[in-house]
């Protein structure tokens, strides 16, 4: 190699490390600025939970409290009208198990529309899909006589037993394309060991899915803590309310209070951030496919 | 004598012993009770229940509150599947619905049966107002007279004008002469302006423009509609109507004395209180309930506190005076039980003991004339310091001779929300009174007409539904097997079938048992007239023929939706597929990146709402800031200038308050929600085998080249699913119309579900939205199969086509 070649090299070495640097600095900003924007509501979130009442009625909603107060926060907790400890526990045992649900029920019916030919497949997917295209409004009221004929108004049954069958077409849909995208040659070797369709499934495609079922998971359980028209329809002793339906009490027609709600939704968010920030780590888990050849 | 006192002895423990026992197998009433109060009142409804169950004890009351927003909705759920509560809270707007239909008992049957319980204790007008055709159906609880000016001492003392006793008059003009007794010279007095002719203090704040122009309407004798219980004619177009609308879009527009519907979008929620409080109005023209609002924030010895009061409404110069008004009641489900201790229950929490809880806390105005003369809604010496304001509280005694009721017909809601919406233009500026209300009218008119015509409908044929119901079942069968019919398979690939079909179990287990039942249902009212309280009556296809054929809104919000459809959707994949991207770099504080994206989804939807209200405000938002810079005459990167046609001359633009931008808006904002996206794609992107990059790097191939021939495709998998759900998702787009705009302005932001929404709970028209929504079904059924010829195009590693 000569002299010239090895200036060369140097240079364009250089060149794009320049270039990376450039790179860096201008996803660094793109992130920073992008990131202050989309947290927007969380500041009013937060920084109105930590104001009084009077300070949100004369200030404007951009500013830092002048003088910092819990008070809120101790009112939301003591509130006997909201038992927000009571709501609390009943919104992690309705959201638990039905997120449970429905991630064992949509990746199972999912790895069936991935992976399996059975006769009418295809198409059977599209009326899969299509129970999504009608509006839940024109079913609520016959959905809810149905749960009346069950016996199940005034339980938690509505809320988590359908989860357990099916999981819902939105995530049947996200699974079924990711294992779609999961090379056959891992289960072809599988099947040459005399493996069924169940091994497969628990052991070759669902420990290859982290990401996707960690979506899933998390889809579906900030769905249901989020969830306000079913607990509201189908709860009606206060005591087993959900924390967004009692959240609702604070807003009401002619006396909303929004340094309560505020306080409230700050309470009601933080432990889905929280898993949200555990949770992504397994989005992003790579997985080991590359040593599989 | 003995054996006599033995056996009465035995007989008399007996007694007692039957007493006892029979008190024991005696169950206690139950008694389930809704009300849509807030968490303040419900701290005095809870103390008036308590103390029915000490003096009832065989009484017990399960209280349920669901805010107002969803209580029609459960409480109609509730009536449809048989579970209804026995004592349920309602109000003039809504219980002639309820009550025409035999859902609430008629109570005048009842009213000798408390002693001491007398009706003409309580106001006839609201009396009136919660009965139909003689008969009461909702006892009531308070009345809330829409008309009562609270005023800022401190403002009326630095303008050197007296306070004000009610004895002010207004007309369409301002009469100097009059001074302190001319409402619009006091208006235009307490108005500042800037040099620039902008309001620094406005003379007053209303809680919405429409009170005060029912205000104006009534006091001049007219009426909305020629009847009040039932009625068949809208009288809108009345000149002293129109002249009123006009009047008060131009206060609010030319004179702007009262901050306009876009200016308050500065405020939180457009809450007028805030503006009260916060000294920027020196009046504010609502009802009584904002006293607590204005009491706990303006607190004797805190900073943000002035000496206030209250004095009624000017009356119109003829010195007639009138005011529109609410209040609410507690009526009995027709299906309890318990008539009569619910009827007791009422009369208590409608009654004395109901009426002081919320009393003393300064909620609700008595709905009996003598409590609501006395301590404590009026303050006395009893009265605590705090709760001494305002003083003047005998004016809402004085109010209730003024109270004019809107017509309780359950179609009025409906029929004036018509034309309501069209005078949103005034208020906004973008309309004459004359010509919104000529199109409000047109649009009720259509409306009116219908049910006008409707009835003589005969009775729900359930067997043809069920067979029509067949039909459809078998043809969806059909059509999944249809490709079959030719197809032999060998005996390997019969397991192969059933272990799918073992697999697909819990989602065919479901769908017969969770979801196809409603389907169906949903299906067979599509046919159907069916307000959810009467049994269905048969209309055939009469529910498609006036969605695509007479409904004046049905194109309308249609075209909105796809639109929104056709922008959203592509901008949105694109964007969560390049935050996608850049939040897969391994870059230090990834996952804080990621969750802060993430965000949006996570924070309360009340927040957001408020953040894009704040950023799309006309005066002082965010992204007008930007445009127009802190002195609005900025001109950033020439989009001041490329975008004046979308602002009002001389104007900037108001994003919300526009037709020409506020669908616009809508779509900004739902980029907010790519986090969602990206969490999707984020996992496909993991999905991506790292050999393939390997591979690449081999080759080598830039960083565009691997997108190109790496990412993208092994990304459209996820893709494909992102745009199918993203269609299926934004066609039914709903909640930022619900909350944000209300469909407004002029319909621009009436999505398709908007409108069923609208047409299911507002109307009570479950078989037309049944309609409303099946042809929504086929018309993303539609737009899915064409999407789904992509799927040939999408690379699928495990490819068994």
């Amino acid at each position: 190699m000569s002299i010239d070649n090895q200036q060369q090299l140097d240079q364009s070495i250089k060149k794009a490390q320049a270039a990376d640097l450039a790179g860096r600095i201008t996803v660094g900003l793109l992130l920073l600025v992008g990131s202050i924007v989309f947290m927007a509501p969380f500041y009013l979130m937060l920084t109105m939970s930590l104001k009084t009442r009077g300070e949100i009625d004369t200030t404007s909603v951009w500013s830092w409290p002048q003088t910092v107060t819990w008070d809120n926060y101790k009112t939301v907790l003591q509130n006997p009208n909201v038992n927000f400890v009571q709501f609390f526990k009943n919104t992690v045992f309705v959201a638990a198990l039905s997120t449970l649900g429905c991630v064992l029920s949509s990746s199972m019916v999912a790895y069936g529309f991935a992976r399996i030919k059975f006769a009418g497949r295809d198409r059977l997917f599209i009326l899969v899909i299509a129970t999504m295209m009608l509006p839940g409004i024109v079913t609520m009221i016959p959905t809810y006589v149905l749960y009346k004929y069950l016996n199940w108004v005034n339980t938690y049954y509505p809320l988590i037993v359908p989860a357990y069958f099916g999981g819902g077409a939105f995530n049947i849909f996200l699974l079924r394309q990711y294992f779609m995208g999961i090379p056959r040659e891992l289960d072809e070797a599988a099947i040459l060991d005399g493996a069924s369709h169940w091994t497969i499934f628990s052991r070759v495609v669902l420990p290859l899915s982290g990401p996707a079922l960690a979506t899933v998971g998390i889809f579906a359980f900030i769905y249901n803590w989020r969830d306000f028209m079913g607990p509201l329809l189908y709860l009606n002793d206060p005591q087993m309310q959900t924390l967004e339906v009692g959240l609702s009490t604070y807003n009401s027609l002619r006396d909303q209070q929004w340094h309560l709600l505020m306080a409230g939704s700050v309470l009601v968010s933080v432990p889905l951030i929280i898993i949200f920030f555990v949770g992504q780590r397994y989005f992003v888990k790579g997985i080991v496919m590359s040593g599989m050849k | 004598m003995i054996r006599f006192g033995v056996l009465s002895r035995i007989v008399s423990i007996f007694l007692v012993f039957l007493v006892v026992v029979g008190a024991r197998a005696a169950e206690p009433v139950e008694l389930r009770f809704t009300v849509w109060d807030g968490d303040q009142a419900l701290i005095a409804l809870r103390e008036a229940v308590n103390e029915f169950e000490r003096k009832y004890p065989d009484i017990k009351i399960k209280m349920e509150n669901v805010s107002y927003g969803s209580y029609f909705q459960k409480l109609l759920a509730q009536y449809a599947a048989n579970v209804a509560p026995d004592v349920s809270m309602m109000d003039p707007p809504n219980f002639q619905r309820f009550a025409k239909r035999g859902a609430f008992l008629p109570l005048n049957q009842f009213f000798d049966q408390v002693p001491g319980f007398n009706i003409n204790d309580y106001y006839k007008q609201i009396v009136d107002a919660h009965s139909y055709h003689g008969q009461l159906y909702v006892l009531p609880r308070d009345i809330a007279p829409i008309g009562l000016v609270y005023y800022n001492k401190k403002m009326f003392d630095d303008a050197g004008i007296p306070y004000p006793d009610g004895s002010w008059t207004w007309d369409f003009k301002e009469r100097p002469e009059l001074k302190e007794k001319d409402f619009m010279w006091v208006l235009h007095q307490l108005t500042k302006k800037n040099a620039k002719g902008k309001p620094t203090q406005y003379g007053m704040v209303v809680g919405w423009p429409g009170l005060l122009r029912d205000l104006f309407v009534f006091s001049q004798g007219a009426r909305y509609t020629n009847g009040e219980e039932d009625f068949t004619k809208l009288t809108y177009d009345d000149p002293r109507v129109v002249n009123a609308v006009q009047y008060v879009g131009d206060i609010l527009n030319k004179d702007r004395y009262i901050p306009s519907p876009s200016e308050m979008s500065n405020s939180l929620q457009s809450s007028a209180t805030q503006v009260f409080n916060s000294k920027k109005a020196a009046m504010y023209m609502c009802g009584i309930w904002e006293v607590p609002n204005i009491r706990e924030v303006v607190k004797p010895g805190s900073k943000e506190f002035f000496d206030w009061d209250l004095t009624l409404a000017p009356a119109y110069k003829d010195g007639t005076a009138k005011m529109s008004t609410g209040g609410s009641g507690y009526g009995i489900l027709s299906s309890t039980k318990h008539p009569k201790e619910a009827w007791l229950f009422t009369t208590w929490m409608a009654g004395e003991q109901g009426m002081m809880a919320m009393a003393k806390k300064g909620l609700a105005q008595p709905a009996i004339r003598k409590y609501a003369l006395r301590e404590p809604w009026i303050p006395g010496p009893n009265t605590p310091l705090d709760q001494q304001y305002p003083k003047n509280r005998i004016a809402t005694d004085q109010a209730v001779d003024r109270v004019v009721f809107f017509s309780t017909s359950e179609y009025w809601t409906e029929l004036g929300g018509l034309v309501d919406a069209q005078c949103e233009r005034v208020y906004l500026g973008t309309a004459t009174a004359k010509e919104a209300i000529a199109e409000g009218m047109r649009r009720a008119n259509i409306r009116l007409q219908a049910i006008q015509q409707q009835g003589g409908l005969s009775k729900f044929s359930w067997m043809s539904g069920l067979w029509v119901a067949l039909a459809v079942l078998v043809g969806a069968i059909a059509w999944v097997y249809w490709p079959e019919r030719k197809i032999r398979r060998t005996r390997s690939e019969k397991a192969e079938s059933r272990a799918g079909y073992m697999f697909i179990a819990p989602w065919i287990i479901g769908m017969i048992v969770f979801t196809l039942g409603p389907m169906v249902l949903s299906f067979l009212m599509s046919f159907a007239e069916w307000d959810i309280i009467m049994p269905a009556r048969w209309r055939g296809g009469g529910n498609y023929a006036e969605a695509v054929g007479t409904d004046p809104r049905f194109w309308g919000s249609l075209y909105v939706t796809m639109v929104y459809t056709l922008v959203s959707v592509p901008f949105g994949l694109l964007g969560s597929m390049l935050l996608a991207l850049l939040l897969n770099v391994k870059v230090k504080g990834m996952p804080l990146y990621r969750t802060c994206f993430y965000l949006p989804s996570l924070a309360s939807a009340v927040a957001a709402s408020l953040v894009w209200r704040k950023i799309f405000a006309q005066d002082g938002g965010l992204l007008n800031l930007v445009i127009y810079g802190p002195h609005g005459d900025g001109n950033f990167l020439g989009l001041a200038s490329a975008l004046k046609g979308l602002a009002a001359p001389g104007q900037m633009i108001n994003w919300l308050g526009r037709e020409e931008t506020s669908l616009l808006s809508m779509i900004i904002m739902s980029l907010w929600g790519i986090g969602g996206g990206m969490v999707i794609l984020l996992a496909g992107l993991q999905g991506i085998p790292q050999m393939y990059y390997e591979a690449a790097t081999l080759d080598g191939a830039g960083p565009w080249r691997k997108f190109v021939k790496v990412t993208f495709p092994l990304l459209t998998p996820s893709l494909f699913f992102s745009l199918i759900t993203g269609v299926i998702g934004s066609f039914q787009v709903f909640t930022q119309a619900f909350v944000m705009t209300q469909g407004g302005p002029n319909d621009s932001t009436r999505f398709y579900m908007y409108h069923l929404y609208d047409n299911a709970f507002g109307g009570l028209r479950m078989g037309y939205a049944s309609a409303l929504a099946w042809i929504l079904f086929f018309i993303i059924l539609i737009f899915t199969l064409v999407q789904w010829k992509l799927n040939k195009y999408v690379y699928y590693e495990s490819d068994t086509r």
